[in-house]
């Protein structure tokens, strides 16, 4: 039984970190298209007659007519409807195109390590996904589950170390494409990577040192009363510009220039192995507004809402509250995405070396001040 | 848990193989990375998380990420590498000698009699117990922290200092570098004045 509700956890986990990208994907197509002033995808689902069942047999007009009626009719104009709104064509009809499209690799590179790309570019971050508790914990039928897959007491460190990980798919995606572009763009992506994750590491240890823990679950439950967006405002400011860099989007998108580089690390990719690269993307989107809800947001606490522990109707509402939170946090990172024009690459690395880590560590010095001062 | 080692420890021990045996540098690089992983995973398996994670944060994500970095902008032939061969398999050939010679005495404190069998039930035994031999500190993260800034303090601080040197002759190497080759190098038109090198 606890390796049913383990298995159900790591379900529905893995199934967060699907549902997140998959979400972000059709946010960042429509809402391009909506703030663009362009209509977006609305084609695929969306015109066809609704397959009413037709039938002579006297007996079987009320039976027809009802199937019709109620189940018939609703579901194909909710189909309609997400047609309409580029649902399928974003999340169907493009997985579909990804999976039947030929599966190209250039000339004179490894096979083997040419898949091996998307892979170590997506797996870490769900990987991730692991420590990252996505409700409070509660008992049903008697049984105590944890949402949360890994309960590691080093979880904020773990998210550090998959992070890192996650160069290597794009540093070996772009040596693989042996070509310049692709070259350049995973040379560049490697470089701002490991460029902001030291920024990261140093927020991370101010998190860490101004809640006195690794383990994400009691960050969340120690912003019961007041959220750490309160205490620490910097903090939070420096880890959403690092996750955006991070996520080689938004203005930070150098790596995939497609003015200069075509698409950078991806060129070479066609097909599924090319949406793994998105789907990694959108993921790391998710993560990083999971992180920033975490951290920041009191992930499932609301001011002034006081939900029981332990039960499993006030879990469902903490994850309610946990994942609007998130989305909000999502759909931030797409506008600014679409907003904000692309760095030039000394001012990225400028931002990245003399701006992001200086400050920083001068906020790791003053929070670190307050603590042995007591304050905090 | 036994399984488990002997599946991580086969991992360690074909990935180091491939690290020397593998003919592009890339992909040794890349084999060197699953063999810090796998040793990583060993560590988990111990229960020392802190020292898993710190593990693939510090050598499988910054060190090996620079040795790639280097690796694919050189961008290496293999034809290259070839002229140096018998030079290079010596001087290999030597140093692992001179390394195996320097850790059996080691080995021999640690498992008595070499036995090659006997040393793997004995590893894949502490493996396994590890859950439950190990006592269950408050986070290993604490346990490891206390050590370190109390018994283990100056060894610190010096290791510390030695790598803040490092850090300052690296800067002062570049430095020298760049002002060899004369200053239009880094002042191009479009740079900030404030980034260039001074004096």
């Amino acid at each position: 039984m606890d390796l049913l509700i383990s298995f159900l956890v790591c379900f529905a986990v893995f199934h967060v970190a699907m549902v997140l990208s998959a979400v972000c994907t059709w946010i960042e197509r429509k809402g391009s298209a909506l703030m663009q002033d362009r209509i977006g995808a609305n084609r695929a689902g969306a015109y066809f007659d609704t397959p009413f069942i037709r039938t002579d047999n006297l007996a079987l007009k009320p039976v027809a007519f009802l199937t019709n009626v109620l189940v018939i009719g609703p579901a194909f104009s909710v189909i309609r409807t997400l047609g309409m709104l580029g649902v399928i064509n974003t999340l169907l009809c493009d997985a579909v195109k990804g999976l039947t499209k030929e599966d190209f690799v250039p000339e004179g590179t490894s096979r083997f390590l040419h898949n091996l790309g998307p892979v170590l570019a997506t797996v870490p971050i769900f990987l991730a996904f692991a420590v990252i508790p996505v409700a409070p914990n509660f008992t049903l039928f008697g049984y105590h589950v944890r949402p949360q897959v890994a309960h590691l007491d080093v979880g904020a460190l773990f998210i550090l170390a998959m992070g890192s990980m996650a160069v290597y798919g794009v540093a070996i995606a772009g040596w693989t494409g042996n070509n310049k572009f692709s070259l350049l763009g995973g040379l560049r992506a490697a470089a701002q990577m490991i460029s902001y994750e030291l920024a990261m590491g140093i927020v991370f240890v101010t998190i860490v040192v101004v809640y006195g823990t690794l383990d994400l679950y009691q960050i969340v439950e120690r912003q019961q009363s007041l959220w750490g967006i309160v205490t620490q405002p910097l903090s939070f400011i420096i880890l959403f510009i690092v996750g955006m860099a991070e996520t080689k989007r938004g203005p930070f998108d150098l790596p995939e220039a497609e003015s200069e580089l075509v698409a950078g690390y991806f060129t070479e990719y066609s097909g599924m192995k090319f949406l793994l690269f998105w789907m990694g993307e959108f993921a790391e989107i998710g993560l990083f507004s999971l992180l920033l809800t975490v951290f920041f947001f009191g992930g499932w606490h609301l001011p002034f809402l006081d939900l029981p522990a332990g039960v499993w109707w006030a879990a469902l509402i903490g994850h309610v509250i946990l994942m609007t939170k998130v989305m909000f946090f999502c759909v931030l990172q797409i506008v600014i995405r679409w907003t904000l024009p692309r760095f030039r690459y000394d001012h990225l690395m400028t931002l990245g070396w003399k701006i992001l880590l200086p400050l920083s560590l001068v906020n790791l010095m003053f929070y670190a001040a307050l603590k042995l001062s007591g304050v905090l | 848990m036994n399984l488990l080692f002997i599946i991580f420890a086969a991992i360690v021990v074909v990935s180091a193989l491939g690290v020397v045996l593998l003919r592009n540098p890339v992909h040794s690089a890349l084999a060197l990375v699953s063999n810090l992983v796998g040793v990583a995973a060993i560590y988990a398996m111990l229960n020392a998380h802190f020292l898993a994670v710190v593990q693939i944060i510090v050598y499988a994500g910054a060190i090996v990420v620079l040795v790639l970095f280097v690796l694919m902008l050189l961008n290496m032939k293999v034809e290259a590498l070839k002229r140096h061969e018998k030079i290079f398999y010596t001087t290999v050939m030597l140093v692992a000698v001179a390394f195996c010679a320097a850790i059996l005495p080691i080995l021999h404190q640690f498992f008595g009699e070499f036995n090659p069998a006997a040393s793997l039930t004995i590893a894949s035994g502490a493996a396994a117990s590890g859950a439950a031999a190990l006592p269950r500190v408050e986070g290993t993260v604490e346990a490891i922290g206390k050590v370190l800034f109390t018994r283990y303090l100056f060894l610190f601080e010096a290791a510390s200092i030695l790598i803040m040197a490092a850090l300052v002759g690296a800067v002062m190497l570049s430095h020298r570098v760049s002002n060899a080759n004369g200053s239009s190098v880094n002042s191009g038109p479009s740079t900030d004045p404030s980034t260039t090198v001074r004096s």
